[in-house]
């Protein structure tokens, strides 16, 4: 793709706001690194398949998880902006499902899942490490919704 | 589903043809997470499947309104492809028997 054609977005984000969920973010994708984020159902194949399977999914996720941490880079500590564009967005928007998905699991089943697919939560009525967890989880979803918004052709293209 | 013989110095009998083919018929079903956003299954839809936005949009909302979707049908291995590259995208995906279809 020729430098004309490339897009990239830039996002100035309150540091004091995102700042601190960065350390959910971290410590969920350190949890990652050995585990895959959904459940994967995998169809009825010999156990070494079964194996690299398993091996290549947890790969390309710790890829991903790797890209999503980069955005929170010196640029960021000092100006509060993040950018995306055409080599990182596919990346992030995966990374952001893996790591909502590990919320999930680790923090947020006491919500319930009709209140995680609703996003219809009392903020106010959760403790410290539920609150910042399910901010964390709003906030991934924003970051991939921006990109669905204005990068989604360079996914489908890519 | 037209099932080839991969090799060209043996034609298989026609029962055996018809034995491949119904071995070989799979459905990939998507199952319904309340995690990811309608409009980030829809995107793996398009990106995936090469759907247009109507038909993402229409699978996307089987998985959310019936909790699952099949989202494509025929020989097991691109559908064990198609799971595999589903996984990555951190969706929810199985392999079925496709019983409906024979050749």
């Amino acid at each position: 793709m020729s430098p004309e054609r490339r897009k990239r977005i830039e996002v100035k984000l309150a540091l004091p706001v995102v700042a601190p969920l960065l350390d959910v973010i971290r410590e969920l994708a350190d949890s990652l690194k050995q585990n895959l984020a959904a459940s994967t159902p995998l169809p009825d194949i010999e156990p070494e398949f079964r194996e690299a399977w398993q091996g290549e999914l947890l790969t390309a996720q710790n890829d991903d998880v790797r890209t999503l941490l980069a955005l929170f880079n010196d640029e960021f500590f000092t100006e509060g902006v993040v950018a995306f564009d055409d080599d990182n967005a596919e990346a992030i928007v995966r990374a952001c499902a893996a790591v909502r998905l590990r919320l999930r699991e680790v923090y947020l089943k006491p919500l319930g899942d009709e209140a995680l697919e609703s996003g219809d939560v009392d903020l106010l009525a959760l403790d410290d490490p539920l609150r910042k967890a399910f901010m964390c989880y709003l906030f991934l979803a924003t970051v991939q919704e921006l990109i669905i918004q204005h990068l989604d052709e360079s996914i489908l293209e890519s | 589903m037209k099932i080839v013989a991969t090799n060209p110095h043996v034609s298989p009998a026609p029962h055996a043809e018809t034995e491949l083919a119904l071995e070989g018929l799979w459905r990939v079903v998507v199952l319904n997470d309340p995690v990811n956003l309608m409009s980030y299954v829809v995107l793996v839809f398009k990106k995936v499947f090469g759907f247009d936005e109507a038909t993402a949009r229409r699978k996307m909302l089987e998985v959310h309104e019936q909790g699952r979707s099949i989202v494509w049908s025929g020989l097991r291995e691109k559908a064990e492809a198609y799971v595999f590259t589903l996984q990555q995208w951190h969706l929810t995906a199985v392999l079925e028997p496709d019983e409906s279809r024979t050749t």
